[in-house]
């Protein structure tokens, strides 16, 4: 428990950039469910896996990117999940979400209508390319957005290809702007009683961070982007294997208990990197991710009053 | 229209490299009065392209913190303040007397951010690559989510805090999923490039031109069929090689060479309006130069207007999100040296025109460049 358990938020993402987001604001205290579709998130698909056998209670990237979240889940694309969402917003303070721009407005489920239910609410809309724009309808996965937000044209070697970064980074820098944003807009409207919308584009924040490229751009018209060796590289040194490599072994992060054990029902005990920053007042949580669904019945009956038998209705008919 | 978000608050920077000067960049996008305390002497690090973008929306006062009557300045601005940003190593925070707690007893409920490399205890021998290290913003960026966290905690508790930000912290979090995959197999990822771990076609490509490239992404049989019908090449869908996922996967070699053969013939940009039109995530490798031109960002102003009375009239990028209510700008360009010294010296901290005079003739404030300070011009 921090002073941060007050604020409740909705994790509709199924994405890294969402789950990032709402990981690091249930790391500091708040209160955070995370709403997947009853098949369950996306991301349960992805690895690593224990011995490189898929399994949706086991993936590391899934149950990394959920710690401390309550889970549940739903279908808001059926009209009778969007009524529960609807719902469930009411006692929410933050909405954070990734899907194609338009398609919750297509629900009924946009900001406009759901501020309506909560004056207050600020939503978190975190997608490769924003809301509006030419390119808000274009497709995109980490590799595309890496590409467009600038990044991938300075990391490699500088006789081949350009390359990406390891892993998924585009998609947590975007998940790390949205944390700011949505810790700097959620403490506004904590006391104005007025949310926003929040518009984040993966690729603005990829080109944000280009700041020594684009500012040598911007005043001086010199292009310093060069691809310098993926180890080297100015930009973007993310070479996962060096990185994780490095730290492990870095006895310093070791010392300072920055590595913590979480033991899971599936997947047991394993190591989890702590929190991007330490704040003494509000200490990390280590609570491990949800399993699918293992909250529906504390929220829907415990927190909305459904019933047992409506709650038999809701999952026979594939809503939740 | 709304206040921006940090409207009111008051924020010091000390801050003397990227990761800091980037959190207080941030927070004055969001709305904040961030004054840039400047050494006397040798002035910023970065002062140049690269200070003049850190640092629009900032105020700047030029203090030497090194004399008592500096340090006392200091104290009582820290008395007015409600955070200070520093990336110090330890050795120069005791020395300059500006520990967490010292602040703490000019005003109780201070909230001060402390980044470095590795935490504090210790000055490290590795603070990364030389030149721009990607650790940087993103640690700086995490540090300004976490003043608002702090803020939040104030604002329900009373208390001020102190902050830690490890830059090898931060950047570990981007790639927790690897360490938790080392918990559970001990092994280390394989480097994998540009592939991906289910799509194929997965890659970077060439395009007409020198150094022009595109990346494409397909993700499962019905994309792949619209790629092929893009090529011009419908029959490759049905093609026992690339038939299904699992072929796709092993058959990456081939497959990036027929999508080469293809690419090459075309611009970065044909590639990609041809492939979003079907469906199929495509992008072009943009560097800084095309992001400056690029029709989308232009559309959604991204790019602002900025006017430096001695660097001249620019673009420059905004905010990096974008608030329906309370849209942040670029207000100010970057400040000259101690521009703002009488703002907080006769402004905030109600010294007289003769004391300031004094200050400045003592070298306790700063009223022009030293040596060490390039404007930019």
């Amino acid at each position: 428990m921090t002073s941060l358990s007050v604020l409740h938020v909705l994790d509709l993402s199924e994405g890294v950039a969402g789950a990032y987001c709402t990981k690091l604001l249930a790391g500091f205290g708040a209160n955070v469910t995370m709403i997947e579709r009853p098949a369950g998130d996306p991301l349960r698909r992805h690895g690593p896996f224990p011995d490189d056998l898929p399994h949706g209670e086991k993936s590391a990237l899934f149950l990394y990117l959920n710690t401390g979240k309550k889970g549940i889940t739903l279908d808001i694309g059926q009209r009778s999940g969007a009524l529960i969402f609807r719902r469930l917003v009411e006692e929410a303070e933050v909405v954070v979400e990734g899907f194609a721009p338009g398609y919750l407005t297509e629900l009924g489920l946009g900001y406009e209508s759901l501020a309506r239910i909560k004056p207050r609410l600020v939503m978190t809309s975190v997608t490769p390319f924003g809301q509006d724009g030419p390119y808000a309808g274009y497709k995109a996965t980490n590799l595309t957005a890496f590409a467009a937000g600038g990044q991938m044209a300075v990391t490699g070697e500088p006789d081949r290809e350009p390359l990406k970064n390891g892993g998924y980074q585009a998609e947590y820098q975007a998940g790390l702007h949205a944390f700011t944003a949505t810790a700097v807009t959620a403490f506004s409207a904590d006391a104005t009683e007025v949310g926003q919308h929040i518009d984040i584009a993966a690729m603005e924040c990829l080109a944000t961070m280009l700041e020594p490229y684009v500012s040598s751009w911007a005043y001086e018209k010199h292009d310093i982007g060069r691809r310098l060796g993926n180890i080297e590289s100015e930009a973007a040194p993310i070479a996962v294997v060096r990185a994780v490599q490095d730290l492990l072994e870095v006895p310093q992060l070791r010392a300072r208990g920055f590595f913590q054990e979480i033991d899971h029902p599936a997947a047991g005990r394993l190591t989890y990197p702590g929190p991007p920053f330490r704040l003494e007042a509000m200490p990390w949580q280590t609570a491990r991710a949800p399993l699918l669904g293992e909250h529906n019945e504390e929220v829907y009956c415990g927190e909305l009053g459904i019933s047992h038998e409506e709650l038999a209705v809701l999952r026979a008919s594939g809503v939740i | 229209m709304e206040r921006l978000p940090l409207y009111s608050y008051r924020i010091i920077d000390l801050t003397t490299a990227w990761a800091g000067a980037y959190t207080t960049r941030l927070l004055a996008d969001m709305g904040a009065e961030v004054i840039k305390v400047e050494a006397v002497n040798d002035g910023d690090l970065m002062r140049s392209a690269m200070f003049n973008h850190v640092s629009r929306n900032k105020y700047a006062c030029a203090l030497d913190l090194a004399q008592a009557r500096g340090r006392e300045l200091f104290l009582r601005l820290v008395a007015l303040s409600d955070v200070v940003v520093e990336d110090y190593r330890p050795k120069v925070v005791e020395e300059l007397g500006l520990s967490y707690d010292i602040l703490r007893s000019a005003r109780p409920d201070i909230i001060v951010v402390s980044l470095s490399s590795n935490g504090p205890g210790e000055d490290s021998a590795d603070d990364g690559p030389a030149g721009v290290d990607y650790g940087e913003p993103v640690a700086g960026l995490a540090a300004a989510g976490a003043v608002a966290l702090a803020l939040w905690h104030r604002r329900r508790t009373g208390e001020g805090q102190h902050v830690d930000v490890a830059r090898r912290e931060a950047i570990a979090g981007l790639i927790g999923e690897y360490v938790v995959g080392y918990s559970m197999n001990r092994r280390l990822p394989r480097p994998a490039g540009n592939r991906h771990s289910s799509m194929a076609p997965h890659g970077c490509y060439p395009c007409a031109g020198d150094d022009r490239w595109v990346t494409i992404a397909v993700e499962d049989d019905e994309q792949f069929a619209a790629l092929c019908r893009v090529m011009g090449r419908p029959e490759l869908a049905s093609d026992p090689r690339f038939a299904d996922v699992v072929s796709r996967y092993r058959s990456q070699d081939e497959l990036d060479s027929l999508v080469q053969g293809w690419t090459r013939q075309l611009t970065p940009q044909a590639v990609t309006v041809a492939l979003q039109a079907a469906g199929v995530a495509a992008a072009p490798v943009l560097g800084a130069p095309a992001l400056f031109d690029d029709p989308h960002l232009r559309a959604r102003g991204f790019w602002e207007s900025v006017s430096h009375p001695e660097a001249g009239t620019w673009d420059i990028d905004g905010v990096p999100w974008r608030l329906s209510r309370s849209p942040a700008h670029v207000r100010l360009p970057a400040p000259r040296f101690g521009e703002h010294n009488d703002y907080v010296l006769r402004g905030l901290l109600r010294l007289s025109e003769e004391e300031v005079r004094e200050l400045a003739a003592a070298g306790v404030i700063g009223d022009r460049p030293g040596p060490g300070v390039r404007q930019q011009g």
